[in-house]
């Protein structure tokens, strides 16, 4: 056998593996999607977003409570999460730069970008839970701000640094002072990374249960009180799925569903936005 | 010592004793440099790379002060006043001495807004008036046939030598009594070259100009005065027909014949 022979066989043999590899993560990405779709549409219908939780065996139950919930946690944690994200990555990409502490910042939030959420929500249990003694939407809103801080801190740091110093200089050269030059010139230049930065983020916690568990816990009825104990999407998803009874398991089909729909359009519109920003 | 040919014109600038250091170096990037910058006129810097050209064209504007750190000493006279003194009020100053990078940093946001920018800082928010100075600022820098019917239009859409004049137009919309230029042809083709050139020299009517290069024929081209500039020192500064038929100092025949550089 020559040597050209021997390199042909080998890159065939890696070729084959690493194609068969991809092949079954791709296959159970769509077993997992296949089987959603199908139990999701299956478990859909219109009452689901008009009724709230009912006990097993009536009829006419939904997820309009858990709806709500998840839109009130998940909302109040992008609200405050977003604006604080937002000005620390600035303050690590115009103000720290390079700086001891900005160094620091850095790490220790990619450190917390992969922190487990579930000690987050132990955590967020410990401070807010146990002092007020009882679960509340507000603990949920803060374990999900933790979680996704670091992410849009990090993501926006990132993509203030990849405008280029050239155009702060000329906005500086043009006798702009420079809050100005950051926010009319770095922002603008960044906004579509930061937006993309921010829906990642969403996608991100939009996805936890588990720090829920500990804070926002749940409620089977609607309740828009915050600082009562909460429905969430994915706990109540956690509670049907994990119950006897048929028709809960097919409200959690429809959770799961809804869930994954809203998490795979924030990261497809992501993806898009990037898509769009290499093209320039 | 350098031969610095005289100036007989009015000074823009007067550098006297300059001394720059960058953050963290031992070794002073230029070392006593004295220069007059001649009014309403182009002072061309030339010299190897790592001469100090940029450094000290970067110095006129304190550019410098955005990084931490980096160190001037002696004086640069504008106005008679020295503009390295710490109480110097840098936005002033950048207002009154503007710049033009290597590459076109044309803003990302319409033309118009571009080009008003600068003016905006400055606190102009009639519109009537902004509209006037930002059609005359694009008509001098020669771009308002190619925009005019896309003033609203991102800027990011043009061609780089269009982008390039746009950023001359924002420059000199704010009406600057020097504009600093680094190497602002360097990124373009040809074409765009000679219209940024013409423009150069169509502008020193109103500013006085001084611009670095790294292309003798640019330098010999455009300027009045050239300033050969090696390791930190001027070594000569003469009238520009002058220093490249007839230069004084052996260095500089050396680098215009091309024996180094």
């Amino acid at each position: 056998m020559t040597h050209t022979q021997k390199r042909i066989i080998a890159n065939n043999i890696v070729m084959v593996l690493s194609t068969t590899s991809a092949l079954i993560g791709m296959g159970f990405l769509f077993w997992i999607l296949s089987v959603l779709i199908i139990n999701g549409v299956d478990a859909l219908s219109f009452s689901i977003f008009t009724n709230e939780g009912a006990p097993p065996g009536y009829e006419n139950s939904g997820l309009k409570h858990a709806l709500i919930g998840q839109f009130m946690i998940v909302g109040v944690a992008t609200i405050v999460g977003v604006p604080f994200g937002i000005l620390a990555g600035t303050y690590l990409s115009e103000y720290g730069q390079k700086s001891k502490l900005a160094e620091t910042i850095r790490d220790v939030s990619d450190i917390m970008m992969s922190a487990p959420s579930i000690v987050i929500g132990a955590f967020v249990y410990s401070i807010v839970v146990a002092p007020m003694g009882h679960f509340s939407g507000w603990a949920g809103s803060v374990a999900l701000t933790i979680i996704m801080l670091p992410i849009i801190l990090r993501t926006t740091d990132d993509m203030l640094q990849l405008v280029p110093s050239t155009l702060r200089e000329a906005a500086f050269a043009l006798g702009a002072p420079k809050y100005k030059v950051i926010m009319q010139v770095v922002y603008r230049g960044a906004k579509v990374g930061v937006l993309t930065g921010i829906l990642l983020g969403i996608a991100r916690v939009a996805g936890e249960t588990a720090p829920l568990l500990f804070t926002s816990f749940n409620d089977n009825f609607l309740n828009t009180d915050m600082g009562e104990p909460m429905a969430s999407l994915t706990v109540t998803m956690y509670n049907y799925a994990t119950s006897p009874y048929e028709d809960w398991q097919k409200l959690g089909w429809a959770a799961a569903f809804i869930l994954s729909m809203f998490i795979l359009s924030l990261n497809i519109i992501g993806r898009l936005l990037i898509m769009k920003r290499k093209e320039k | 010592m350098a031969t610095i040919v005289n100036v007989t014109e009015e000074k823009a600038l007067q550098v006297k004793d300059f001394e720059f250091t960058y953050a963290g170096a031992d070794e002073p990037s230029i070392k006593k440099l004295t220069m007059p910058i001649a009014k309403n006129s182009i002072t061309a810097l030339i010299g190897p790379s790592g001469c100090g050209k940029t450094t000290l064209l970067r110095s006129f504007n304190r550019m410098h002060d955005l990084y931490p750190g980096n160190n001037y000493k002696g004086e640069i006279l504008f106005k008679d006043k020295n503009i390295l003194d710490a109480k110097e009020d840098l936005i002033d100053l950048r207002i009154n001495i503007g710049m033009i990078f290597q590459k076109p940093t044309a803003f990302p946001m319409s033309v118009y807004n571009n080009v008003a920018y600068g003016m905006r800082l400055k606190g102009i928010k009639n519109k009537t008036e902004l509209d006037d100075r930002v059609e005359k600022a694009l008509k001098n820098a020669a771009i308002w046939n190619e925009v005019k019917d896309r003033l609203k239009h991102d800027a990011d859409g043009l061609s780089g030598g269009q982008q390039q004049r746009l950023c001359i137009a924002r420059a000199i919309a704010v009406e600057p009594e020097v504009l600093l230029f680094d190497e602002p042809t360097s990124a373009l083709d040809p074409i765009s070259t000679s219209g940024i050139e013409e423009l150069i020299v169509e502008l020193k009517k109103s500013v006085s100009i001084i611009i670095v290069t790294h292309n003798m024929q640019q330098a010999a081209r455009v300027s009045d005065y050239t300033g050969f500039m090696y390791l930190g020192e001027l070594i000569e500064l003469g009238r520009t027909e002058e220093l490249f038929v007839t230069p004084k100092e052996k260095l500089t025949e050396e680098y215009i014949t091309g024996k180094f550089g």
